[in-house]
């Protein structure tokens, strides 16, 4: 998870480390995927619009990939700054809720606004207070929480008439609790954070670790002793550990890297050098797909009409009208909802993707991580082109190893 | 002639369906501490200082049209926009400044209050509570429009400064000649008076309160013509009674070269000339004046703080809806209590800080305003014309030098 405060004002650098600009803005689409598409850089004779695809690496400064291309905004794209930040909430009788203080970014696997955050500590992290506020406040003994509002609550189609409008009543709204350990403990300090991890078994202290958003990872790898550092490192998936110790100075990062495990430095230098693989040989157009007004109902009619002859099917894919993949919805969600409920409602937005481009190696972490059978495997325009399932990954591993 | 009278009723109706925010904003720019400013410039300066009347009417119609047209266009609020166009940094800051600015205005309200009690032999201790808490639970329990009504009902009190002017039997010829023909010697404390004058009609709070006011009030762009109109009704009216209040002070303290420190000293001091009567007037005036004063301000604070962080606040809303509105008033309400019960109190000093941060918000809030007003994406055809930007430019230059000024002199102590 980022925070649209913590990007805002980034030194933006371009491959060969000169300076661009700084960050000022994001051009997201305003669909139920709200996707980052561009990044706008202020540089000293005006401002510039990225592909977000350009955009390499969020650490101390954003770099931009060699040879990266400008572009106008498109039709449909908004404004993070303009259209988002600071607005006012309203519900859906119009009533006013309160601002968006912040914006909540989920960076993987791809760029998109995963909500706002309508909080205290949104405000206190613009005024760079936030660990300052929760130190103060754990010394109360409770912590402060972020406010979240998942993105799922808001009518995207408002957002172009200027409106940020709620999709239900105001007293309806059940404001997020975290979702796991890593984002309760980021609201610690450094101190207490330590002290935490301490109790925990090393495997699991990795995973909440990997959890942690890359200022925390920073500063919490910049107060360990090396050594734990590194044991640390070589427990942890091997691409974050990339990234993480990208975050560090160099300094620091050559005391820490001869302290890893021979295994995890050979898995982080193959990592950097990584070719792309064609994903598209292992890909099967045998998905299931349903509209987001479809009721649960009528998919599971269709389902039992059409599907008869099909091979086994895991997910349903929400396809809109600008047939774009929207959503998913797994057959036992499916089987819990009552009859008369559309697919939006409960398909889950933040849909798993690869591209064609994708190495297999990747797509087979991803589902690894996040514990899926199949991955739709899309072009730019978010069009479904197929699916790679884990069988056919698993057989192509094999081969490669064979 | 049907067809005009048709036409007039209709136009009457409209102008009672907009009638409030510009006059309640003017008149209550004549709250405690403004009176207690008046009186002491007429005390010392008589009927020299009413020379400034006519170009302060201008001042405040001007910079408080601009901020209702813009809450009238734009359907949103001064903080509101502060807060959509400069981010959450910017907002926190003003707000910041508003709050303690107001406070102080707030707390030299309740003071007035609470020296117009001690006029009537009442005891603050118990009356000061008990008339804040009612205060606040009036505002909580009613609607919109009945707040508005109880507003008129207190602005209606001002009408005693006109009582009290007539009896002070002045030389009205002279008076009305003051107002346009200058008379005495420019001395700097003169110019110092009608500084503090001007500073405390134009005030931080005002430019906020027209603005949030109108937008509670739902009026349409339709009606902006008559908005205006009455905006600078406000300003006449208000103005008005200021006359009245100064020829009052001048007819009687200034003519008999007494000395006063503030408006329950006036009230005292114009008995033996005006009769007790006179006297009486002049104290239920100041005392409808703190109410006023402490109400709208403190209003304008929780305003203000359900704009910049977006949360629900109308006079139209329950306590429940608009929680932290109601809180924002409530705590400013009770910390001026607690302030002005205080027995060693130096409401000096407290009015060198308030006019002090007035000092400093003012030319931020003309910036805004002058941006809001100007942007094609706020304000459609309304924006600004050349006339008015220069009216703004003036207006602002001369309210900063006073304000800086005022604030010197203050600390001289001239």
């Amino acid at each position: 998870m980022l925070y649209f405060a913590e990007l805002y004002g980034k030194k933006v650098t371009s491959a060969d480390g000169k300076t661009v600009g700084r960050l000022t803005d994001f051009a997201f689409l305003a669909t139920d995927q709200p996707l980052i598409t561009k990044l706008r850089i202020d540089t000293k004779v005006g401002h510039i619009l990225v592909p977000i695809s350009s955009m390499k690496a969020v650490n101390g400064t954003v770099m931009l990939s060699p040879g990266y291309e400008t572009s106008g905004v498109a039709d449909n794209e908004l404004s993070v700054r303009i259209h988002l930040l600071d607005q006012q909430i309203i519900d859906l009788k119009g009533n006013k809720v309160v601002r968006v203080n912040d914006v909540v970014i989920q960076d993987k696997p791809y760029f998109v606004i995963a909500g706002v955050d309508v909080g205290m500590l949104g405000i206190a992290r613009w005024l760079k207070l936030e660990q300052w506020l929760n130190r103060q406040i754990s010394h109360f003994g409770t912590s402060l929480r972020s406010n979240f509002l998942p993105w799922e609550n808001i009518q995207p189609v408002e957002l172009s008439r200027g409106k940020v409008q709620l999709k239900r009543e105001e007293a309806k709204l059940t404001k997020l609790a975290p979702e796991d350990l890593a984002d309760h403990l980021e609201r610690l300090s450094v101190k207490n954070l330590t002290k935490i991890l301490d109790l925990l078994p090393s495997e699991y202290e990795a995973e909440v670790i990997q959890n942690l958003n890359v200022s925390r990872q920073r500063e919490l790898l910049r107060s360990i002793q090396p050594k734990h550092a590194a044991s640390i490192l070589s427990l942890i998936d091997p691409d974050e550990a990339v990234d993480i110790l990208l975050t560090l100075s160099e300094r620091r990062r050559q005391v820490i890297t001869p302290l890893l495990t021979q295994e995890a430095k050979k898995r982080i230098d193959y990592l950097l050098n990584l070719s792309t693989t064609d994903i598209g040989s292992l890909a099967t157009t045998d998905f299931f797909t349903a509209d987001p007004e479809e009721t649960a109902t009528s998919v599971r009619r269709r389902m039992k009409r059409d599907t008869t002859l099909a091979t086994p099917l895991t997910y349903i894919y929400v396809i809109n009208k600008k047939k774009e993949l929207v959503g998913v919805c797994n057959l036992h969600e499916l089987l819990l909802q009552d009859s008369d409920v559309p697919m939006y409602k409960f398909m889950i937005p933040n849909v798993v993707a690869v591209y064609l481009t994708t190495p297999p190696e990747i797509a087979m972490k991803k589902m690894i991580k996040y514990k899926i059978y199949s991955l739709p495997i899309i072009n730019d325009r978010r069009g479904l082109l197929g699916i790679v399932t884990i069988d056919d990954l698993v057989e192509n591993m094999q081969e490669k190893l064979a | 002639m049907k067809y005009w009278l048709n036409n007039w009723k209709r136009r009457v109706l409209i102008a009672l369906a907009i009638v409030g925010p510009g006059i309640i904003t003017a008149v209550a720019d004549n709250d405690a501490a403004g009176v207690s400013t008046y009186s002491m410039a007429a005390a010392t300066f008589g009927y020299q200082i009413f020379i400034i009347l006519i170009p302060m009417t201008v001042l405040l119609a001007v910079t408080q049209e601009i901020g209702a047209r813009i809450a009238i266009v734009a359907e949103k609020g001064l903080a509101d926009l502060i807060r959509e166009r400069y981010g959450v940094r910017i907002a926190l800051l003003m707000y910041g400044l508003l709050f303690l600015v107001n406070l102080a205005v707030v707390i030299m309200n309740v003071a007035g209050l609470k020296s117009a009690l001690i006029l009537f032999g009442l005891n603050p201790y118990i009356f000061l509570p008990a008339i804040i808490v009612g205060l606040f639970l009036f505002v909580v329990l009613n609607s919109y429009s009945i707040v508005e009504r109880f507003f008129f009902i207190l602005i209606a009190f001002y009408i005693t400064y006109i009582a009290s002017a007539f009896l002070a039997k002045p030389d009205w010829g002279l008076a009305v000649q003051s107002l346009v023909i200058p008379t005495g010697s420019i001395t700097p404390r003169f110019l110092y008076t009608a500084i503090a004058v001007i500073g405390t009609t134009i005030t931080a709070w005002g430019q906020f309160f027209i603005n949030s006011y109108v937008k509670d009030k739902h009026l349409t762009v339709e009606q902006l013509k008559y908005s205006r109109a009455e905006v600078y009704l406000g300003a006449i009216v208000t103005d008005t009674l200021t006359f009245f209040l100064m020829v009052a002070v001048a007819a009687t303290i200034f003519a008999n070269k007494l000395t006063i420190t503030d408006a329950a000293g006036a009230a005292l001091a114009i008995t033996p000339f005006a009769g007790q009567f006179a006297g009486l007037l002049f104290g239920v005036g100041l005392l409808f004046a703190g109410l006023l004063g402490c109400v709208i301000v403190a209003l304008t604070t929780a305003y203000a703080f359900s704009e910049f962080f977006g949360y629900s606040g109308s006079l139209d809303e329950h306590f429940r809806q608009s929680r932290l509105f109601y809180t924002t008033l409530l705590v400013q309400l009770v910390i001026g209590t607690i302030v002005a019960l205080m027995p060693n109190i130096s409401l000096f000093k407290i009015t060198l800080a308030a006019n002090f941060i007035n000092g400093a918000i003012l030319p931020i809030i003309f910036f805004f305003l002058y941006q809001f007003a100007n942007n094609e994406a706020i304000m459609g055809t309304h924006v600004n014309n050349k006339a008015q930007n220069w009216m703004l430019a003036v207006s602002s230059i001369i309210i900063i030098t006073s304000v800086m000024v005022g604030i010197v002199g203050q600390m001289m102590g001239w």
